[in-house]
């Protein structure tokens, strides 16, 4: 017992010794983690009996002060196996967290941190779960997060991590709906961090989900001026005209959602979403011709890998509002051969594949295929579907963290010293394991996904059915009105000037003949009027 | 014929443009940037209304030597292009010249007794036509219409057929074709013809002169054809056609 003590002050002492050459390197070298540096320096009480453990701990010491953070890592992981050193190991463990950041192997990093806090030494769970937020942030890995700060006491974190700890605290609390208390966190992430854009957007759409629209509006408001120097396609910018548009909408200020959603640019992903979105506020503001313009972008082939079941459904109401039962008809087929078979298959993926791995498949070649231009991949869900699914928040996310776990992997593999070395083979098991176990996860999450799309489509058909309905309604009363003798409008389907569309460039205008171009796209015009009597 | 063709565009256009009626769009609504919308793999138009992968395009046409000085300049032609996809197309082409002299050189035999017309003269011309047409477009020339339209570089290689002989041809050029509808085009093509060729100038055995043989000033006998030099000559033709596309 006595012995390990001895040979724990050595080891602290030795950490402490690195310190004073750190103050000269890090000026001209990777800088030293500060837990080596906060160390005191205590007297050295040798050990004859554990000269050996000694030697070797003087080595790693060396080797990490030296930067050679691989010698280091290998030497921490045979001493962390050391029976004799059990005292020592959370503390070898930690030092070997640090050693793989350093190295940037962070998800092995984590693992020594986890098993640190697990061992439940209090002498050095701080620490650790310090580290290990810093790790799982680097590392997007949500699970590990959530572990970390379920574990943490926010006022024993440093200042310069305790910001990032407010931002997932409000994420982990806007996840579970607690949006007074997500706000609260987000709040108190201040404009020094990096992450204080990100918190204004989730302050104010923890407001607007808390049914607080024009407080929502202040903090996007706010999270504007403060990116007003930012150009014009910066997301964060654009992510806080879309909030304010949407709540303004969330407020019943139609016009005013109007007015914000044409504000964001073309060349931003977020144009789409506007585009779609500004359909719905025209629809409510009674702009009817204004959303049928939108529904000539939204609904020609530049969006036929979209899913957008909805907009259909749409275009056919604001056609019931304006009396055009033939153009309701012609939607509603298209709705039925564009989604019928979507469903289809749907249905079909979700009863003949059990296993996560199917469904995980599908979206990595979605998420190939989106980012490397020549590749093509056949896809067994219709690519709309993947599409969608691969860019929903947690997937999109769990794809960047198995894409930073791979990229780890290679990082050894790519390193025969470091493959070939004890170290590196544990490493290459935990990198394995998490892989596999990720993409489970992942193909799980998609799974989940693609259940609630096939019920929100047959949601969707169900109201499909219902504007049909409405739509032999309304040809019902206008065939009555024409027995009794009423003089109506005869601007239907046939009407070749009434039903085109027309492209505005700005200085002059052309009709439209079923040709897509990509400048065109967002500038339609529908210059039909509504047949109603 | 050019300036005929011309005159009914300008007249059928400015019949059209004036015949549409104005348009009104609220001003909020009007583009407000230049820029495009972002898609993964953007590409410049879809749905194309003129869609030539896997067709074959068959055409007549008049052309025009414009830098013929001596031999009539009229040609007339058929042409048929099978494209193997939206950027590449290979086809044939065969052309029949006009006999007789140019204005020029009738001037020549009027004046000094040069005919011409015993000098050995081109006939015909076979060629294998490759195109590349990397730009496709649309013009809008009134508020009622829009043409469809394909820019083009070629390149070919045939026989150009003189009465005695053949002489291997290549020609370089652009073109373009206008879509009425989708299938039917009026194309223009502007080409350099790059070949051997005789010398239609006969220089007598005297030295006295030039002369062709003719029985003018010297009284030779015409000589035959295989007499007459050959160099290398660049005509550059003008085409214009109709062409369908099955």
């Amino acid at each position: 017992m006595i012995t390990l003590k001895t040979t724990s002050l050595f080891l602290a002492l030795a950490m402490a010794f690195s310190t004073v050459n750190v103050a000269e390197a890090q000026t001209k070298k990777k800088a030293i983690p500060k837990s080596f540096q906060r160390k005191p320096a205590p007297k050295v009480y040798s050990d004859t009996k554990n000269n050996n453990a000694r030697n070797q701990i003087q080595a790693a010491i060396t080797q990490f002060k030296n930067g050679n953070y691989q010698s280091a890592a290998n030497t921490l992981y045979a001493l962390t196996k050391r029976n004799d050193l059990l005292a020592e190991r959370p503390q070898l463990r930690l030092y070997l967290g640090e050693a793989l950041m350093e190295m940037n192997l962070n998800q092995t990093a984590a693992f020594q941190f986890v098993d640190l806090i697990k061992s439940g030494d209090g002498r050095f769970t701080r620490q650790a779960i310090e580290k290990l937020l810093i790790v799982t942030d680097r590392l997007g890995d949500e699970t590990l997060l959530n572990y970390a700060i379920q574990r943490i006491d926010v006022s024993s974190v440093p200042n310069q991590h305790r910001e990032m700890l407010y931002y997932r605290l409000g994420e982990i609390k806007s996840a579970n709906g607690d949006f007074s208390a997500a706000a609260q966190s987000f709040a108190k992430v201040g404009p020094q961090s990096r992450y204080y854009f990100n918190a204004l957007y989730e302050l104010g759409l923890a407001q607007a989900e808390a049914k607080q629209p024009e407080l929502a509006i202040g903090t996007f408001k706010k999270l504007l001026n403060v990116r007003d120097n930012a150009k014009v396609t910066d997301t964060n910018k654009v992510a806080a005209m879309m909030g304010i548009a949407r709540s303004m909408y969330q407020k019943k200020d139609f016009e005013g959602a109007i007015d914000m959603y044409s504000k964001i640019p073309r060349d931003h992903v977020m144009w789409h979403d506007a585009m779609f979105e500004k359909s719905w506020a025209m629809l409510r503001a009674a702009r009817f011709r204004s959303a049928l313009s939108n529904f000539q972008s939204l609904h020609s082939s530049y969006y036929e890998d979209f899913f957008i079941p909805e907009s259909l459904l749409l275009r056919s109401i604001v056609y019931l509002y304006i009396c055009k039962y033939d153009e309701i008809e012609k939607v509603l087929s298209l709705y039925e051969k564009q989604y019928g078979p979507v469903q289809s298959s749907i249905e079909k993926f979700l009863r003949t594949n059990p296993a996560s791995v199917s469904y995980y498949s599908e979206v990595e070649k979605a998420y190939i295929m989106r980012k490397e231009e020549d590749v093509v991949k056949k896809t067994t869900l219709p690519l709309k579907v993947v599409n969608k699914i691969s860019q929903e928040g947690n997937v999109r996310r769990s794809l960047a963290y198995i894409k930073k776990v791979v990229e780890e992997r290679r990082l050894i593999e790519e390193n025969p010293a470091l493959r070939s070395s004890a170290v590196g083979q544990y490493a290459l098991k935990i990198l394995n394991n998490r892989i596999k176990g990720a993409k489970d996860l992942t193909g799980d999450m998609v799974k989940a996904h693609l259940e609630n799309m096939n019920t929100e489509l047959k949601d969707l058909q169900e109201q499909a059915s219902l504007i049909r309905y409405e739509m032999i309604n309304g040809k019902k009363e206008t065939i009555k009105k024409r027995i009794a003798g009423k003089d109506l409008t005869d601007l239907q389907v046939d009407d070749k000037q009434d039903r085109s569309f027309y492209v505005q460039n700005g200085y002059e205008y052309y009709p439209f003949q079923g040709e897509y171009w990509l400048d065109e796209v967002g500038n339609y015009h529908y210059l039909g009027k509504q047949s109603c009597e | 014929m050019k300036q005929i063709v011309n005159m009914m565009f300008v007249l059928l256009f400015t019949n059209l443009a004036m015949a549409a009626d104005p348009v009104e769009v609220p001003m909020d609504e009007l583009a407000q940037e230049s820029v495009y919308p972002v898609f993964d793999h953007p590409q410049s138009v879809k749905n194309r209304n003129v869609a030539t992968k896997g067709r074959l395009d068959v055409g007549l046409f008049g052309g025009y030597a414009l830098t013929e000085p001596i031999y009539d300049t009229a040609k007339f032609g058929v042409a048929a292009n099978y494209h193997f996809s939206e950027l590449h197309s290979l086809g044939a082409l065969f052309s029949q010249n006009s006999t007789g002299l140019s204005k020029d050189g009738q001037g020549l035999k009027d004046n000094n007794g040069l005919d011409f017309n015993r000098a050995p003269k081109p006939k015909n011309t076979m060629m294998l036509d490759y195109n590349w047409k990397p730009y496709y477009g649309k013009l809008s020339l009134s508020k009622l219409a829009v043409i469809n339209t394909t820019i083009y570089g070629s390149a070919a290689a045939g026989m150009v057929a003189y009465e005695h002989k053949s002489f291997p041809a290549i020609a370089l050029g652009i073109g373009e074709r206008f879509y009425f509808n989708k299938s039917l085009s009026l194309k223009a093509d502007l080409r350099l013809f790059v070949h051997q060729a005789p010398i239609p100038f006969f220089k007598a055995k005297n030295g006295t002169g030039m002369t062709d043989g003719s029985n003018g000033t010297t009284g030779t006998t015409a000589p035959a054809f295989e007499q007459f030099e050959e160099r290398i000559t660049y005509t550059t033709n003008l085409e214009v056609g109709l062409n369908y596309l099955f």
